[in-house]
Protein backbone atom coordinates (compact mmCIF):
# COMPACT_ATOMS: atom_id res chain seq x y z
CA UNK A 1 0.00 0.00 0.00
CA UNK A 2 1.50 3.25 -1.17
CA UNK A 3 1.34 6.00 1.75
CA UNK A 4 -1.12 8.59 0.46
CA UNK A 5 -3.76 6.17 -0.59
CA UNK A 6 -5.70 6.04 2.05
CA UNK A 7 -6.14 2.50 4.06
CA UNK A 8 -9.49 0.54 2.67
CA UNK A 9 -9.54 -2.81 5.32
CA UNK A 10 -10.18 -5.72 3.99
CA UNK A 11 -13.25 -7.11 6.15
CA UNK A 12 -14.26 -10.74 6.08
CA UNK A 13 -18.14 -10.96 6.67
CA UNK A 14 -19.94 -14.60 7.60
CA UNK A 15 -23.18 -13.81 6.88
CA UNK A 16 -25.71 -16.52 7.56
CA UNK A 17 -28.47 -17.01 4.43
CA UNK A 18 -31.39 -16.44 6.07
CA UNK A 19 -31.31 -13.16 7.59
CA UNK A 20 -27.85 -11.23 7.45
CA UNK A 21 -26.92 -12.47 3.65
CA UNK A 22 -30.53 -11.01 3.14
CA UNK A 23 -30.39 -8.25 4.36
CA UNK A 24 -26.87 -7.30 2.78
CA UNK A 25 -28.28 -7.84 -0.36
CA UNK A 26 -31.32 -5.43 1.04
CA UNK A 27 -29.03 -2.76 1.41
CA UNK A 28 -27.56 -3.28 -1.95
CA UNK A 29 -30.81 -3.09 -4.13
CA UNK A 30 -31.94 -0.55 -1.85
CA UNK A 31 -28.45 1.26 -3.03
CA UNK A 32 -27.82 2.28 0.53
CA UNK A 33 -24.48 3.49 0.19
CA UNK A 34 -21.52 1.40 2.67
CA UNK A 35 -17.87 1.23 1.76
CA UNK A 36 -16.48 -1.32 -0.76
CA UNK A 37 -14.46 -3.44 2.24
CA UNK A 38 -16.83 -6.12 3.38
CA UNK A 39 -15.76 -9.73 1.83
CA UNK A 40 -18.94 -11.55 2.38
CA UNK A 41 -19.54 -15.40 2.95
CA UNK A 42 -22.86 -16.79 2.48
CA UNK A 43 -23.30 -19.47 5.45
CA UNK A 44 -26.28 -21.40 6.23
CA UNK A 45 -26.53 -20.32 9.85
CA UNK A 46 -24.29 -18.24 11.96
CA UNK A 47 -23.48 -21.65 13.98
CA UNK A 48 -22.09 -22.69 10.88
CA UNK A 49 -18.77 -20.91 11.46
CA UNK A 50 -16.21 -22.83 13.24
CA UNK A 51 -13.29 -20.52 15.44
CA UNK A 52 -10.76 -22.03 13.53
CA UNK A 53 -12.31 -19.84 10.44
CA UNK A 54 -12.08 -16.81 12.57
CA UNK A 55 -8.18 -17.39 13.70
CA UNK A 56 -7.38 -18.26 10.22
CA UNK A 57 -8.18 -15.35 8.73
CA UNK A 58 -6.85 -13.31 11.15
CA UNK A 59 -3.68 -14.79 10.90
CA UNK A 60 -3.61 -14.70 7.20
CA UNK A 61 -3.79 -10.89 7.43
CA UNK A 62 -7.59 -10.17 7.27
CA UNK A 63 -8.21 -6.51 8.98
CA UNK A 64 -11.70 -7.41 10.13
CA UNK A 65 -14.23 -9.88 10.78
CA UNK A 66 -17.82 -9.70 10.77
CA UNK A 67 -20.07 -12.31 11.72
CA UNK A 68 -23.92 -12.19 11.50
CA UNK A 69 -26.83 -13.94 11.91
CA UNK A 70 -30.63 -13.60 13.02
CA UNK A 71 -31.56 -12.52 15.74
CA UNK A 72 -32.02 -13.98 18.81
CA UNK A 73 -34.90 -16.39 18.34
CA UNK A 74 -35.33 -16.04 15.26
CA UNK A 75 -32.79 -18.24 13.87
CA UNK A 76 -33.65 -20.08 11.12
CA UNK A 77 -32.52 -23.22 13.18
CA UNK A 78 -34.02 -22.00 16.32
CA UNK A 79 -30.92 -22.44 18.57
CA UNK A 80 -28.01 -21.74 16.20
CA UNK A 81 -27.31 -18.13 16.90
CA UNK A 82 -27.43 -18.90 20.65
CA UNK A 83 -24.40 -21.39 20.55
CA UNK A 84 -22.93 -18.38 18.35
CA UNK A 85 -22.77 -16.57 20.56
CA UNK A 86 -21.00 -18.80 23.09
CA UNK A 87 -19.02 -19.20 20.42
CA UNK A 88 -18.17 -15.62 19.90
CA UNK A 89 -17.70 -15.23 23.26
CA UNK A 90 -14.69 -18.06 23.38
CA UNK A 91 -12.70 -16.38 20.52
CA UNK A 92 -13.53 -13.30 21.51
CA UNK A 93 -11.94 -13.96 25.21
CA UNK A 94 -9.16 -15.59 23.89
CA UNK A 95 -7.97 -12.86 21.45
CA UNK A 96 -8.64 -10.19 24.13
CA UNK A 97 -6.36 -12.59 26.86
CA UNK A 98 -3.51 -12.90 24.41
CA UNK A 99 -3.83 -8.85 23.87
CA UNK A 100 -4.40 -9.51 20.07
CA UNK A 101 -6.70 -6.51 19.21
CA UNK A 102 -10.29 -8.80 19.94
CA UNK A 103 -11.89 -5.04 18.38
CA UNK A 104 -10.98 -6.72 15.24
CA UNK A 105 -14.07 -8.82 15.69
CA UNK A 106 -17.59 -8.03 15.76
CA UNK A 107 -21.13 -9.85 16.49
CA UNK A 108 -24.16 -8.82 15.09
CA UNK A 109 -27.66 -9.51 14.57
CA UNK A 110 -29.03 -8.53 11.43
CA UNK A 111 -32.35 -9.68 9.66
CA UNK A 112 -33.76 -9.99 6.29
CA UNK A 113 -35.57 -6.66 6.89
CA UNK A 114 -32.36 -4.96 8.13
CA UNK A 115 -31.35 -3.24 4.70
CA UNK A 116 -29.80 -0.02 6.79
CA UNK A 117 -28.74 -1.79 9.61
CA UNK A 118 -26.23 -3.70 7.61
CA UNK A 119 -25.08 -0.46 6.12
CA UNK A 120 -24.42 1.04 9.18
CA UNK A 121 -22.81 -1.55 10.85
CA UNK A 122 -20.65 -2.22 7.80
CA UNK A 123 -19.65 1.89 7.86
CA UNK A 124 -19.23 1.45 11.54
CA UNK A 125 -16.91 -1.55 11.62
CA UNK A 126 -15.23 0.09 8.79
CA UNK A 127 -14.34 2.93 10.41
CA UNK A 128 -13.05 1.23 13.20
CA UNK A 129 -10.80 -1.34 11.76
CA UNK A 130 -9.76 1.85 9.64
CA UNK A 131 -8.50 3.57 12.57
CA UNK A 132 -6.68 0.19 14.06
CA UNK A 133 -5.24 0.02 10.77
CA UNK A 134 -4.00 -2.45 9.13
CA UNK A 135 -4.18 -5.88 10.90
CA UNK A 136 0.00 -6.90 12.18
CA UNK A 137 -0.20 -10.54 11.32
CA UNK A 138 -0.38 -9.40 7.77
CA UNK A 139 3.49 -9.15 7.60
CA UNK A 140 4.66 -11.88 10.02
CA UNK A 141 6.57 -14.24 8.56
CA UNK A 142 7.01 -16.63 11.58
CA UNK A 143 3.41 -17.60 11.79
CA UNK B 1 -24.81 -31.97 47.93
CA UNK B 2 -24.56 -30.58 51.21
CA UNK B 3 -21.31 -29.92 52.55
CA UNK B 4 -19.21 -33.53 52.30
CA UNK B 5 -18.53 -35.62 54.97
CA UNK B 6 -15.95 -37.70 56.19
CA UNK B 7 -14.50 -40.53 58.17
CA UNK B 8 -11.24 -40.28 60.03
CA UNK B 9 -8.98 -43.54 59.35
CA UNK B 10 -6.16 -44.62 61.31
CA UNK B 11 -3.41 -45.95 59.02
CA UNK B 12 -1.60 -48.82 60.50
CA UNK B 13 2.11 -47.95 59.13
CA UNK B 14 2.39 -45.65 56.67
CA UNK B 15 -1.08 -43.88 54.95
CA UNK B 16 0.28 -45.11 51.60
CA UNK B 17 0.10 -48.36 52.86
CA UNK B 18 -3.18 -48.01 54.57
CA UNK B 19 -4.47 -46.31 51.45
CA UNK B 20 -4.10 -49.84 49.45
CA UNK B 21 -5.68 -51.61 52.07
CA UNK B 22 -8.74 -50.27 51.78
CA UNK B 23 -8.55 -50.65 48.12
CA UNK B 24 -7.53 -54.09 48.73
CA UNK B 25 -10.41 -54.68 51.24
CA UNK B 26 -12.99 -52.97 48.90
CA UNK B 27 -12.27 -55.81 46.20
CA UNK B 28 -12.29 -58.39 48.60
CA UNK B 29 -16.07 -56.99 49.50
CA UNK B 30 -16.71 -57.23 45.79
CA UNK B 31 -17.34 -53.39 46.01
CA UNK B 32 -14.34 -53.11 43.00
CA UNK B 33 -13.16 -56.05 40.59
CA UNK B 34 -10.22 -53.96 39.68
CA UNK B 35 -8.65 -50.86 40.57
CA UNK B 36 -6.25 -48.65 38.70
CA UNK B 37 -3.47 -47.33 40.16
CA UNK B 38 -0.28 -46.32 39.70
CA UNK B 39 2.79 -48.35 40.07
CA UNK B 40 6.82 -48.53 40.44
CA UNK B 41 8.33 -49.62 37.24
CA UNK B 42 10.58 -52.86 37.76
CA UNK B 43 14.09 -50.54 37.40
CA UNK B 44 12.33 -48.34 39.33
CA UNK B 45 12.63 -44.97 37.38
CA UNK B 46 9.81 -44.48 36.37
CA UNK B 47 5.72 -45.21 36.91
CA UNK B 48 2.90 -45.98 35.14
CA UNK B 49 -1.06 -46.67 35.30
CA UNK B 50 -1.50 -50.30 35.64
CA UNK B 51 -5.25 -52.14 35.93
CA UNK B 52 -4.96 -54.61 38.82
CA UNK B 53 -6.79 -57.64 39.49
CA UNK B 54 -4.80 -59.70 41.25
CA UNK B 55 -4.45 -58.37 44.67
CA UNK B 56 -1.14 -59.89 45.57
CA UNK B 57 0.40 -57.22 42.92
CA UNK B 58 -1.26 -54.18 45.23
CA UNK B 59 2.14 -54.46 46.99
CA UNK B 60 4.04 -52.07 44.18
CA UNK B 61 1.20 -50.00 44.07
CA UNK B 62 1.79 -46.55 44.88
CA UNK B 63 -0.93 -43.90 44.85
CA UNK B 64 0.34 -40.11 44.61
CA UNK B 65 3.64 -40.48 42.96
CA UNK B 66 6.32 -38.12 42.37
CA UNK B 67 6.05 -37.74 38.74
CA UNK B 68 3.16 -38.36 36.05
CA UNK B 69 3.89 -40.15 33.33
CA UNK B 70 0.98 -40.21 31.44
CA UNK B 71 -1.97 -37.82 33.04
CA UNK B 72 -4.63 -40.44 34.71
CA UNK B 73 -7.72 -39.48 32.50
CA UNK B 74 -6.10 -41.13 29.54
CA UNK B 75 -5.38 -44.57 31.31
CA UNK B 76 -9.59 -44.24 32.41
CA UNK B 77 -10.20 -43.60 28.68
CA UNK B 78 -8.83 -46.25 27.27
CA UNK B 79 -10.52 -48.58 29.57
CA UNK B 80 -13.63 -47.45 29.05
CA UNK B 81 -13.40 -46.03 25.96
CA UNK B 82 -15.57 -48.92 23.93
CA UNK B 83 -18.31 -48.84 26.89
CA UNK B 84 -18.14 -49.38 30.21
CA UNK B 85 -17.96 -53.39 30.40
CA UNK B 86 -19.38 -54.98 32.96
CA UNK B 87 -16.81 -54.73 35.46
CA UNK B 88 -16.53 -52.49 38.46
CA UNK B 89 -12.94 -50.82 38.60
CA UNK B 90 -11.86 -48.11 40.74
CA UNK B 91 -9.27 -45.24 39.62
CA UNK B 92 -7.09 -43.73 41.98
CA UNK B 93 -5.42 -40.52 40.99
CA UNK B 94 -4.89 -37.20 41.31
CA UNK B 95 -7.67 -34.54 41.62
CA UNK B 96 -6.48 -33.00 38.16
CA UNK B 97 -7.07 -36.23 36.44
CA UNK B 98 -10.14 -36.96 37.98
CA UNK B 99 -11.16 -33.83 36.73
CA UNK B 100 -9.89 -34.64 32.82
CA UNK B 101 -11.57 -37.58 33.30
CA UNK B 102 -14.81 -36.17 34.01
CA UNK B 103 -14.55 -33.86 30.91
CA UNK B 104 -14.00 -37.03 29.19
CA UNK B 105 -16.89 -38.53 30.51
CA UNK B 106 -18.54 -35.04 28.65
CA UNK B 107 -17.20 -35.28 26.03
CA UNK B 108 -18.44 -39.08 25.23
CA UNK B 109 -14.67 -40.57 25.36
CA UNK B 110 -15.39 -42.71 28.90
CA UNK B 111 -18.17 -44.03 30.68
CA UNK B 112 -18.37 -43.76 33.72
CA UNK B 113 -21.12 -46.10 35.17
CA UNK B 114 -18.99 -48.59 36.44
CA UNK B 115 -16.29 -46.78 37.23
CA UNK B 116 -15.41 -45.24 40.71
CA UNK B 117 -13.32 -42.20 41.00
CA UNK B 118 -10.97 -41.58 43.77
CA UNK B 119 -9.19 -38.51 44.09
CA UNK B 120 -6.61 -37.59 47.01
CA UNK B 121 -4.98 -34.49 48.22
CA UNK B 122 -2.55 -33.44 46.15
CA UNK B 123 1.00 -31.73 46.84
CA UNK B 124 1.98 -31.33 43.08
CA UNK B 125 4.42 -33.44 40.61
CA UNK B 126 8.04 -33.06 39.69
CA UNK B 127 8.76 -32.22 36.01
CA UNK B 128 9.17 -35.07 34.39
CA UNK B 129 12.51 -33.86 33.04
CA UNK B 130 13.90 -32.94 36.65
CA UNK B 131 12.91 -36.32 37.94
CA UNK B 132 14.25 -38.35 35.25
CA UNK B 133 17.76 -36.34 35.66
CA UNK B 134 18.51 -38.29 39.52
CA UNK B 135 15.11 -40.36 40.27
CA UNK B 136 16.05 -41.71 43.65
CA UNK B 137 17.31 -37.86 44.63
CA UNK B 138 13.60 -37.24 43.17
CA UNK B 139 12.09 -39.26 45.46
CA UNK B 140 13.70 -38.10 48.37
CA UNK B 141 12.72 -34.72 47.53
CA UNK B 142 9.50 -35.44 46.75
CA UNK B 143 8.54 -36.75 49.75
CA UNK B 144 10.44 -34.14 52.24
CA UNK B 145 8.48 -31.15 49.55
CA UNK B 146 5.21 -33.19 49.89
CA UNK B 147 5.67 -33.52 53.90
CA UNK B 148 6.46 -30.08 54.11
CA UNK B 149 3.38 -29.06 51.49
CA UNK B 150 6.68 -26.67 49.89
CA UNK B 151 5.89 -26.42 45.97
CA UNK B 152 9.32 -24.71 44.59
CA UNK B 153 10.28 -27.85 42.93
CA UNK B 154 7.12 -28.94 41.47
CA UNK B 155 5.44 -28.11 38.40
CA UNK B 156 4.84 -24.18 37.49
CA UNK B 157 1.20 -25.30 37.30
CA UNK B 158 1.27 -26.92 40.34
CA UNK B 159 2.89 -24.31 41.82
CA UNK B 160 -0.21 -21.89 41.24
CA UNK B 161 -3.04 -24.93 41.96
CA UNK B 162 -6.18 -24.17 43.86
CA UNK B 163 -7.57 -26.94 43.08
CA UNK B 164 -5.13 -29.68 44.32
CA UNK B 165 -8.16 -31.09 46.92
CA UNK B 166 -10.78 -30.50 44.63
CA UNK B 167 -13.65 -33.32 45.11
CA UNK B 168 -14.95 -33.99 41.69
CA UNK B 169 -15.07 -38.24 41.86
CA UNK B 170 -16.97 -40.33 44.10
CA UNK B 171 -14.02 -40.51 47.12
CA UNK B 172 -11.75 -38.60 48.28
CA UNK B 173 -8.81 -39.30 50.63
CA UNK B 174 -7.89 -36.35 52.82
CA UNK B 175 -4.11 -35.93 54.16
CA UNK B 176 -4.30 -32.18 55.11
CA UNK B 177 -5.25 -31.52 58.36
CA UNK B 178 -5.62 -35.19 59.50
CA UNK B 179 -3.33 -36.11 63.09
CA UNK B 180 -0.94 -37.86 62.76
CA UNK B 181 -0.98 -41.39 61.42
CA UNK B 182 -4.60 -40.95 60.28
CA UNK B 183 -6.31 -39.46 56.89
CA UNK B 184 -9.88 -38.63 56.27
CA UNK B 185 -11.96 -40.79 53.42
CA UNK B 186 -14.96 -38.58 52.39
CA UNK B 187 -17.36 -39.06 50.45
CA UNK B 188 -18.67 -37.09 47.12
CA UNK B 189 -21.29 -38.80 45.58
CA UNK B 190 -23.89 -41.47 46.40
CA UNK B 191 -22.07 -44.08 44.76
CA UNK B 192 -19.24 -43.18 47.04
CA UNK B 193 -21.75 -43.26 50.51
CA UNK B 194 -22.92 -46.99 49.01
CA UNK B 195 -19.31 -47.73 48.64
CA UNK B 196 -18.43 -46.66 52.10
CA UNK B 197 -21.28 -48.31 53.36
CA UNK B 198 -20.63 -51.61 52.26
CA UNK B 199 -17.30 -51.45 53.64
CA UNK B 200 -18.59 -50.62 57.20
CA UNK B 201 -17.37 -47.36 57.24
CA UNK B 202 -19.65 -44.29 58.55
CA UNK B 203 -19.32 -41.26 57.46
CA UNK B 204 -20.34 -39.33 61.04
CA UNK B 205 -16.32 -38.13 61.75
CA UNK B 206 -15.45 -34.60 62.12
CA UNK B 207 -13.24 -33.32 59.21
CA UNK B 208 -13.18 -29.99 59.71
CA UNK B 209 -9.63 -29.56 60.21
CA UNK B 210 -9.27 -30.74 56.47
CA UNK B 211 -12.02 -28.31 55.39
CA UNK B 212 -10.17 -25.67 57.18
CA UNK B 213 -7.05 -26.54 55.58
CA UNK B 214 -7.52 -26.86 51.79
CA UNK B 215 -9.54 -23.52 52.10
CA UNK B 216 -6.25 -22.36 53.43
CA UNK B 217 -4.16 -23.26 51.24
CA UNK B 218 -6.31 -22.89 47.89
CA UNK B 219 -6.70 -19.53 48.88
CA UNK B 220 -3.43 -18.47 48.86
CA UNK B 221 -2.89 -20.84 45.58
CA UNK B 222 -5.36 -18.56 44.44
CA UNK B 223 -3.63 -15.80 45.26
CA UNK B 224 -0.34 -17.03 43.31
CA UNK B 225 -2.01 -17.96 40.28
CA UNK B 226 -3.89 -14.86 39.72
CA UNK B 227 -0.30 -12.86 40.04
CA UNK B 228 1.32 -15.29 37.82
CA UNK B 229 -1.24 -14.97 35.28
CA UNK B 230 -1.32 -11.09 35.13
CA UNK B 231 2.73 -11.47 34.73
CA UNK B 232 2.50 -13.41 32.08
CA UNK B 233 -0.15 -12.01 30.07
CA UNK B 234 1.89 -8.85 30.09
CA UNK B 235 5.25 -11.23 29.00
CA UNK B 236 3.40 -12.82 26.39
CA UNK B 237 0.41 -9.79 25.22
CA UNK B 238 0.29 -8.72 21.99
CA UNK B 239 1.32 -10.79 18.54
CA UNK B 240 4.79 -9.68 18.62
CA UNK B 241 5.30 -11.25 21.94
CA UNK B 242 3.51 -14.18 21.32
CA UNK B 243 5.33 -14.89 18.07
CA UNK B 244 8.61 -14.93 20.18
CA UNK B 245 6.84 -16.93 23.33
CA UNK B 246 6.44 -19.92 20.55
CA UNK B 247 9.56 -18.68 18.47
CA UNK B 248 11.22 -22.27 18.97
CA UNK B 249 8.14 -24.66 19.03
CA UNK B 250 9.41 -27.62 16.74
CA UNK B 251 5.69 -28.30 15.48
CA UNK B 252 5.82 -31.97 17.33
CA UNK B 253 2.27 -31.59 18.89
CA UNK B 254 3.42 -33.27 22.16
CA UNK B 255 1.43 -30.97 23.70
CA UNK B 256 -1.73 -31.78 21.93
CA UNK B 257 -0.90 -35.51 22.36
CA UNK B 258 -0.11 -36.03 26.06
CA UNK B 259 -2.99 -33.67 26.85
CA UNK B 260 -5.95 -35.49 28.42
CA UNK B 261 -8.75 -33.27 27.06
CA UNK B 262 -7.42 -33.33 23.50
CA UNK B 263 -9.08 -36.44 22.84
CA UNK B 264 -9.58 -36.85 18.84
CA UNK B 265 -8.57 -39.50 16.98
CA UNK B 266 -7.29 -37.68 14.27
CA UNK B 267 -5.91 -33.82 15.51
CA UNK B 268 -7.70 -31.49 12.95
CA UNK B 269 -4.16 -30.41 12.71
CA UNK B 270 -2.61 -33.25 11.57
CA UNK B 271 -5.27 -34.10 9.18
CA UNK B 272 -5.33 -32.82 5.50
CA UNK B 273 -7.17 -29.72 6.43
CA UNK B 274 -4.49 -27.49 6.80
CA UNK B 275 -2.12 -29.22 4.15
CA UNK B 276 -2.52 -27.02 0.60
CA UNK B 277 -1.28 -26.92 -2.49
CA UNK B 278 2.01 -26.01 -3.33
CA UNK B 279 0.60 -22.93 -5.28
CA UNK B 280 -1.27 -21.98 -2.16
CA UNK B 281 2.07 -21.78 -0.43
CA UNK B 282 3.69 -19.73 -2.87
CA UNK B 283 0.84 -17.29 -2.85
CA UNK B 284 1.00 -16.51 0.95
CA UNK B 285 4.71 -16.01 0.25
CA UNK B 286 4.24 -13.76 -2.28
CA UNK B 287 1.72 -11.82 -0.19
CA UNK B 288 4.09 -11.49 2.99
CA UNK B 289 7.27 -12.31 1.36
CA UNK B 290 8.04 -15.08 2.57
CA UNK B 291 6.36 -17.80 5.33
CA UNK B 292 7.85 -19.94 8.07
CA UNK B 293 8.13 -23.89 7.24
CA UNK B 294 6.31 -26.14 9.00
CA UNK B 295 3.72 -24.01 8.80
CA UNK B 296 0.51 -22.75 10.95
CA UNK B 297 2.36 -22.67 14.81
CA UNK B 298 0.37 -20.35 16.01
CA UNK B 299 -2.71 -21.48 14.25
CA UNK B 300 -2.22 -24.56 16.04
CA UNK B 301 -1.68 -22.97 19.55
CA UNK B 302 -4.87 -20.89 19.42
CA UNK B 303 -6.59 -23.13 17.43
CA UNK B 304 -5.90 -25.52 20.58
CA UNK B 305 -6.95 -23.12 23.13
CA UNK B 306 -10.42 -22.53 20.91
CA UNK B 307 -10.61 -26.53 21.42
CA UNK B 308 -9.98 -27.10 24.24
CA UNK B 309 -9.53 -24.31 26.79
CA UNK B 310 -12.91 -24.94 28.52
CA UNK B 311 -11.98 -28.24 29.46
CA UNK B 312 -8.29 -28.28 30.19
CA UNK B 313 -7.85 -28.64 33.81
CA UNK B 314 -4.30 -27.21 34.03
CA UNK B 315 -2.44 -30.48 34.93
CA UNK B 316 0.87 -29.51 33.02
CA UNK B 317 1.15 -32.53 31.18
CA UNK B 318 1.78 -30.70 27.97
CA UNK B 319 4.41 -28.75 29.40
CA UNK B 320 6.44 -31.87 30.53
CA UNK B 321 6.08 -32.93 26.97
CA UNK B 322 7.06 -29.96 25.25
CA UNK B 323 10.95 -30.51 23.90
CA UNK B 324 11.93 -27.19 24.21
CA UNK B 325 10.37 -26.03 27.39
CA UNK B 326 7.41 -23.61 25.92
CA UNK B 327 5.89 -22.69 29.13
CA UNK B 328 2.63 -24.44 26.90
CA UNK B 329 0.60 -25.35 30.22
CA UNK B 330 0.63 -22.19 32.20
CA UNK B 331 -0.44 -20.24 28.88
CA UNK B 332 -3.04 -22.83 28.69
CA UNK B 333 -3.59 -22.27 32.21
CA UNK B 334 -4.16 -18.58 32.13
CA UNK B 335 -6.55 -18.93 29.53
CA UNK B 336 -8.64 -21.53 30.49
CA UNK B 337 -9.23 -19.83 33.49
CA UNK B 338 -10.37 -16.89 31.48
CA UNK B 339 -12.46 -18.92 28.94
CA UNK B 340 -14.24 -21.14 31.68
CA UNK B 341 -15.16 -18.25 33.60
CA UNK B 342 -17.39 -16.69 31.27
CA UNK B 343 -19.30 -19.48 31.32
CA UNK B 344 -19.10 -19.79 35.01
CA UNK B 345 -17.72 -22.75 34.31
CA UNK B 346 -14.67 -25.13 36.14
CA UNK B 347 -13.18 -27.98 34.13
CA UNK B 348 -14.28 -31.15 36.10
CA UNK B 349 -16.02 -29.76 38.61
CA UNK B 350 -19.58 -31.91 37.87
CA UNK B 351 -20.16 -34.39 35.54
CA UNK B 352 -23.80 -32.45 35.63
CA UNK B 353 -22.76 -29.11 34.76
CA UNK B 354 -23.10 -29.11 31.11
CA UNK B 355 -19.83 -28.20 28.79
CA UNK B 356 -20.56 -24.55 27.72
CA UNK B 357 -20.59 -24.91 23.99
CA UNK B 358 -23.79 -27.12 24.11
CA UNK B 359 -25.54 -25.00 26.57
CA UNK B 360 -26.80 -21.83 26.23
CA UNK B 361 -28.99 -19.63 28.28
CA UNK B 362 -31.70 -16.71 26.39
CA UNK B 363 -30.20 -14.24 27.79
CA UNK B 364 -26.43 -13.75 28.53
CA UNK B 365 -23.45 -12.39 26.92
CA UNK B 366 -24.98 -9.05 25.86
CA UNK B 367 -21.52 -7.61 25.91
CA UNK B 368 -20.06 -9.88 23.46
CA UNK B 369 -23.16 -8.34 20.64
CA UNK B 370 -22.72 -5.01 18.57
CA UNK B 371 -23.73 -2.24 20.58
CA UNK B 372 -26.19 -1.25 17.74
CA UNK B 373 -28.20 -4.30 18.90
S1 LIG C 1 -3.68 -28.17 27.86
FE1 LIG C 1 -1.97 -28.89 29.12
S2 LIG C 1 -2.51 -28.29 31.18
FE2 LIG C 1 -4.42 -28.20 29.99
S3 LIG C 1 -5.35 -30.23 30.25
FE3 LIG C 1 -4.09 -30.31 28.39
S4 LIG C 1 -2.12 -31.13 29.08
FE4 LIG C 1 -3.23 -30.43 30.92
S1 LIG D 1 -6.38 -29.45 19.02
FE1 LIG D 1 -8.53 -29.69 18.56
S2 LIG D 1 -8.56 -31.11 16.85
FE2 LIG D 1 -6.58 -31.30 17.80
S3 LIG D 1 -6.79 -32.99 19.26
FE3 LIG D 1 -7.16 -31.08 20.36
S4 LIG D 1 -9.36 -30.83 20.30
FE4 LIG D 1 -8.85 -32.30 18.73
S1 LIG E 1 5.19 -29.62 22.49
FE1 LIG E 1 6.24 -27.66 22.41
S2 LIG E 1 7.46 -27.77 20.52
FE2 LIG E 1 5.92 -29.40 20.39
S3 LIG E 1 4.20 -28.42 19.30
FE3 LIG E 1 3.79 -28.17 21.49
S4 LIG E 1 4.65 -26.14 21.97
FE4 LIG E 1 5.53 -26.77 20.01
S1 LIG F 1 -30.10 -19.27 10.53
FE1 LIG F 1 -29.51 -17.21 10.90
S2 LIG F 1 -28.38 -17.45 12.71
FE2 LIG F 1 -29.09 -19.47 12.47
Amino acid sequence: MKKDEEFMPRILAFLCNWCSYAGADLAGTSRLKYPPSILPIRVMCSSRVDPLFIVKAYLGGIDGVLLAGCHPGDCHYEKGNYYTRRRFALIKKIFEELDMEADRLLLSWISASEGPKYAKVATEFTEKIKKLGENPAKNKIFL
Amino acid sequence: MNKPTGAVISAKSSTKKSIIDFLEKAMDKGVFDAVIVPMRVPAGDSFAYVLIKDKSLFKDAFPIPPVMFVQGAKAVSSVTRLGKGNMKIAALMRPCEIRATIELAKLGQTDLENMTLISMDCPGVLPTSDFLSDPEKGMKQFDEAAKNLDDKIMRPVCQICDKSSMMAGDLHIGTLGAKKDTFFVISNSQKGNDILDKLGISLKDNIDSWHAKVKNISEEKLKKRKKAHKDLKSEIGGLDNLLDAYNQCINCHNCMRVCPVCYCRLCYFDSDNVKHPSEDYLQMAESKGSIRFLPDTIFFQMGRMMHMSLSCVSCGACEDACPVSIPVAQIFSMISDETQGLFDYVSGRSLEEPLPLVAYKEEELHEMEDAND
